[in-house]
């Protein structure tokens, strides 16, 4: 068997993209399409008191003005996507989830009050102007901390107050481990806004076809089969009678999952309202309004440690913002809860999380999802504790490792999959000792780092740990099928994004099969090829979906080997597959090729035996017992110039284990551009709203993400611990890059300023803030 | 509605005419009235890179120029680089070097990328950051673009 | 947003005051103002079309004017709305005598952004703000001596004030030497479109009483 898993594989999807030919949302073309524009809210709490549309109607070329009133009955609010954790007693719940179109009020700027629908979407654009909507203001809930107060206005004013969701987890004994502990550090911690920013903005094209009764959707969506079930449902449609599409996508990072956005629900239903084909395409300022964000949460941590630097206990209460409303549930604080233990054996924990309504835009998981909040605080509070006790700060991260022999690990607390959290394996002090010995750790602190501070330069060294709880259920599934070409078709629910997964995928069967990766056609996220499964996301493509197309590509190798046997009139066990060909391995001219073989196994004439399928196909679906935890350490050296308080990263070291490794090359790019987003989160990115709720940064010209001159080389290594939950071994590796860089860069920004004592506690910095704490840190002298 | 003005332009060497409105974008017209959907369009205004046609030879922002301004010009979009049978030397090494993952922002790479080549045909590391960094990526961290690029200029040279 | 600033008027008190109650000399010193029409005793409702740069839009605004002292200071609230976003704001208006003659005009206000023209970014209002603030009132200062000096000589002095596109030529070469000049800003105009109206509306409303 040719081995093709774990090789460096140039990827089957790169000609159509390199050449133009990789279709996206945005070029999909039907005769007679209208195009759509959204009237948004510029308050982001407001009444809403009228609206007029007949000027926007009156304008030719306009086809349609739809306002709440216009849907009538059909008007109702989204799903929840994610509901509470039934597991935890306890626990408070309010879901209140977005509307199609504002009725009565607005609760955030950017959300949708009416829909235009005309010839092109510059007349549409040009109609969004002509409406005159009446917003009468209201004060606007936007401090997280002052959102729970008893005089702050309402956000949903059925509610008590602005609580969302209130969840208490823990695990022995916190306030005896605090009363036996030698040091308790204990900290302010917030973390702020960012955006997912992909590349390409959401979009939706939907042709609904009366006579076929049929509509197809293309959609920009992670999750093409969750959104056909709920449009499904939503429009009194069979399943069946609907078919989403996720053609290739230009990123997406979370914010383009299962979300039921108000558009994805209304272009549909337009469509069909209207008989004729309808795009919209979000534009760059919709998206940072109308697209979900993440991070912000205000923490109060304490952690409790023995002289020798043994973490005894942490506790954590902290605030997330849920935004104006909260369909996707708990994903992000639950994550945060099961990962502000990091990759330590932390036997006492106490963690009160507390939900938020505000009138901001909805958050939901972004790369990461809750991880790098988590992994800050546990980091930073170690960090600390490391100075005051004078440990080094890899020294204390060794002592407090789980160790191997105590995996499987069980955390106590339950996990964003509402299921106890058990980190299945792990090897970690072997991935620290590397990343340390990469970038130099000793010879740097040694002589190094005190040579570059006497040459009066501000040079400093960090290195972090963390996990990432990857591969969650509930399952993916698979179809394998050997057509008459002798080529390989393969079909998965999964949406792709940019992951690779044409490639990775494809060697999973190209090895199994004997084929070459370029026989292996695979079509991911479109409905009507497989319509079974939940969507790309919490780095789960490569351990769910890869599974289950290991398990069914399994399944047809058998029957292959099977018809062979008896075609070849050879036991099974003496045959091999090579090249496309089924051959016994003693006379390799007696054989017979895979279309050969498929076209026997779905004769024209002659029975099919009972008790068999036709054709050499097979579906199989994979759902993991529980997530597979990936772990890694990220170290550098910065140098932070005193002038501009701009930062040049020096070195950047990343060793990673995902377990088995499907392909070296696509897992170090998913490295690369984490790193890079981590770097944004870090320094450059910070979502900046008003105190009335109003983003004064909406647009890529003030909203910084990393170009080429602020993202440094990066240099991988790798450890491989297979998870025993999956045939394949694998973990997911999709959001590591990005969850411990803020960690980092805070442990290096300190350490390069050591001189200055600061303590970091907040991010996203930016050169500007690093200022601004540095002379807070002069005054206080 | 406006008045339509005619706008002749040569695009990937092929000759069009067409009436368009004066407030049409060039990136707008290529996509959606001649139907050439590899320039893709993220920002709207100029940051992001990705609509970057070559115009006369030159690398431009399509999202930030009118159809109309056009009239009279020459120009290169993607589809007029290569074709999936033969890429041109710069695609290859994209693909070899793993220098894309979503491929949203690669055709304004690859053609912010030709011309300069042509003015710097042993550009080093530096060199290449600086001349990619009007053009913004998400997913690959530039590491690899940065390397696919490197070897273009190699494969280029020979 | 804070709007907060001072200046120096080169002539008497009483004479500022009658300047800025004059909705025509106002008019003219922030051009683009379409119509001015009193609704009530207090309150005025204007139009002004702006066009700078590659912006262009109407905006609607509503002017209470309260706490009045003549010649010395009086309370504006504004509203204002526009197809680019829009703007609510307080503000307090001083108008102190000097010995030298002079008038010195202090003015302070709160004001709220929003759409479109609060996203393009906090900083580059401040940058513009300053130098629109200051373009209108050397404008005012100048029909101000125009004035001043036709009372003296008891004949008319001929002023002209800056066309839309002298104005915002001076703004744009403000603003291009400010701090953003190496930013990735496109939308400057908008900042600037902003501005304009809250110094412009501020103005008719005082002028109108």
């Amino acid at each position: 068997m040719t081995k093709l898993i774990g090789q460096r594989i140039k990827r089957n999807e790169d000609p159509r993209l390199l050449t133009g030919q990789a279709l996206f949302v945005d070029d999909v073309n039907i005769p007679g399409m209208l195009h759509a524009a959204f009237l948004r809210s510029d308050y982001a709490h407001a009444y809403l008191r009228s609206i007029e549309v007949s000027a926007a109607l009156n304008r030719p070329g306009v086809v349609a003005v739809i306002t709440a009133q216009d849907m009538g009955d059909e008007w109702q609010p989204g799903p929840p996507l994610v509901s509470p954790p039934p597991t935890v007693k306890g626990v408070i719940f309010n879901s209140r989830t977005q509307v199609p179109l504002a009725r009565d009020k607005v609760r955030h700027v950017g959300e949708p009050i009416a829909l235009v629908i005309a010839e092109n979407r510059y007349i549409a654009e040009d109609a969004v102007e002509d409406i005159d909507v009446d917003l009468d203001p209201i004060e606007a809930v936007v401090d997280l901390e002052t959102a729970l107060d008893r005089s702050a206005p309402l956000v949903h004013a059925d509610l008590d107050s602005n609580l969302a969701a209130h969840l208490v987890q823990h695990r022995g004994d916190y306030a005896a481990a605090r009363s036996e502990a030698d040091l308790v550090i204990k900290r302010k911690i917030v973390i702020d806004r960012g955006a997912a920013a992909a590349m390409e903005n959401r979009g939706i094209v939907a042709d609904w076809d009366a006579k076929s009764e049929h509509l197809t959707v293309w959609d920009t969506t992670q999750a093409p089969i969750p959104i056909r079930n709920g449009l499904a449902q939503r429009l009194g449609l069979s399943v069946g009678q609907v078919r989403v599409i996720a053609p290739f996508m230009g990123g997406g990072f979370g914010p383009k999952m299962m979300m039921f956005y108000p558009e994805e629900l209304l272009i549909p239903w337009v469509s069909m309202k209207l008989g004729r084909p309808v795009k919209w395409i979000e534009d760059r300022r919709e998206n940072f309004y109308a697209t979900t964000q993440e991070r912000v949460q205000v923490h109060e941590a304490e952690m409790a440690l023995n002289k020798h630097g043994r973490v005894l206990g942490v506790s954590h209460n902290f605030l997330h913002d849920s935004g104006a409303y909260d369909p996707y549930g708990l994903t992000i604080p639950l994550n945060t809860q099961s990962h502000v233990l990091g990759a330590y054996d932390i036997p006492n924990y106490y963690s009160d999380l507390k939900v938020v309504f505000t009138n901001k835009t909805l958050t939901t998981p972004i790369r990461g999802a809750g991880r790098p909040q988590g992994i800050f605080v546990v980091e930073r509070l170690l960090d600390i504790a490391a100075k005051e006790l004078g440990i080094d700060p890899v020294e204390i991260r060794m002592r407090n490792f789980i160790p191997p022999e105590a995996f499987p690990y069980e955390r106590e607390i339950i996990d964003q999959a509402f299921a106890p959290l058990i980190l299945d394996s792990g090897n970690y002090k072997p991935v620290l000792e590397k990343a340390a010995a990469m970038i130099g750790y000793e010879r740097f602190v040694r002589d190094e780092g005190p040579r570059l501070r006497a040459e009066g330069r501000h040079v400093g060294i960090g290195i972090v740990t963390f996990i990432e709880t990857t591969g969650v259920g509930p399952y993916e599934g698979a179809r394998v099928t050997v057509e008459a070409s002798g080529k390989i078709r393969v079909a998965t629910g999964v949406g792709t994004q940019g992951q690779g997964h044409f490639t990775s995928f494809a060697q999973i069967v190209a090895e199994q099969l004997g084929v070459g990766i370029e026989d292996v056609h695979l079509v991911t996220g479109d409905t009507s090829d497989f319509h079974w499964g939940t969507g790309t996301f919490a780095s789960r493509g490569a351990v769910v979906a890869g599974n289950a197309i290991y398990a069914s590509t399994q399944v047809v190798r058998e029957k292959i080997l099977k018809l062979a046997s008896k075609v070849l009139e050879a036991p099974e066990e003496e045959l091999e597959i090579e090249a496309g060909q089924v051959r016994v391995a003693d006379i390799p001219s007696l054989s017979i090729s895979l279309g050969e073989l498929a076209l026997l196994a779905n004769p024209l004439r002659g029975a099919v035996q009972p008790g068999t399928e036709p054709g050499l196909e097979a579906t199989a679906y994979f759902g993991p017992q529980y997530g597979a935890a990936a772990f890694g350490v990220h170290a550098m050296i910065l140098e932070v110039d005193p002038e501009t308080m701009m930062v040049e990263i020096k070195r950047y070291v990343v060793v990673e284990d995902c377990g088995t490794i499907l392909n070296p090359m696509i897992l170090e790019g998913q490295i690369h551009g984490g790193v890079a987003m981590g770097i944004g989160n870090a320094y450059f990115e910070k979502l900046i709203y008003d105190e009335n709720g109003q983003l004064l940064n909406a647009s890529l010209a003030d909203y910084l993400i990393p170009s080429a001159g602020e993202v440094p080389r990066i240099e991988v290594g790798h450890e491989e611990t297979r998870s025993p939950l999956n045939p394949l071994g694998t973990k997911g590796a999709g959001e590591a890059g990005t969850i411990p860089v803020p960690a980092l860069f805070a442990q290096a920004l300190e350490n390069a300023l050591a001189d200055l004592d600061i303590e970091i506690l907040e991010m996203p910095l930016s050169p500007n803030r690093l200022f601004e704490i540095l002379q807070k840190k002069e005054k206080e002298k | 509605m406006s008045d339509l003005h005619d706008v002749a332009v040569t695009v990937n060497g092929k000759k069009y005419h067409h009436a368009v409105e004066p407030r049409l974008l060039l990136s707008d017209f290529l996509r959606h009235d001649l139907r050439l959907t590899g320039t893709h369009v993220g920002c709207e205004h100029g940051v992001c890179g990705a609509c970057t046609v070559l115009f006369d030879g030159q690398p431009v922002r399509s999202c930030l120029m009118f159809a109309i301004q056009a009239n009279g010009h020459e120009i290169i979009t993607v589809e007029g680089l290569g074709t999936r049978e033969k890429l041109h030397p710069l695609q290859e090494a994209f693909w070899e070097a793993h220098g894309l993952q979503c491929g949203f922002c690669t055709p304004g790479i690859l053609l912010t990328v030709v011309p300069f080549l042509e003015s710097h045909p042993d550009p080093d590391e530096n060199e290449i950051r600086q001349a990619i960094s009007g053009n913004l990526c998400r997913c690959t961290g530039y590491q690899n673009i940065v390397d696919a690029i490197k070897l273009a200029s190699e494969k280029m040279k020979t | 947003m804070k709007l907060e600033g001072e200046y120096t008027f080169d002539g008497p008190q009483a004479e500022v005051w009658k300047l800025i109650r004059d909705p025509e000399v106002l008019s003219t010193a922030l051009p683009g103002t379409q119509s001015l029409e009193q609704v009530s005793e207090n309150e005025y409702q204007g139009d002004m079309n702006l066009r700078i740069g590659p912006v262009a839009g109407v905006f609607s605004g509503k002017i209470i004017v309260s706490d009045e002292v003549p010649p010395e200071s009086c309370r504006l609230t504004v509203e204002g709305k526009g197809k680019p976003g829009f703007v609510n704001g307080t503000g307090d208006v001083q108008l102190i005598a000097q010995d030298d003659g002079k008038t010195l005009m202090k003015y302070a206000g709160e004001v709220q952004i929003g759409g479109r023209l609060a996203s393009v970014g906090q900083r580059l209002i401040d940058t513009a703000s300053k130098s629109i603030i200051s373009q209108g009132l050397d404008t005012l200062n100048r029909a101000l001596q125009a004035r001043v000096a036709a009372q003296v000589t008891g004949k008319e002095v001929e002023y002209t004030p800056p066309s839309e596109s002298e104005f915002a030529a001076s703004v744009a070469k403000d603003m291009a030497a400010g701090a953003f000049s190496a930013s990735r800003m496109v939308w400057i105009g908008i900042a600037i479109l902003i501005i304009v109206l809250i110094v412009v509306l501020v103005f008719i409303s005082r002028g109108g009483n």
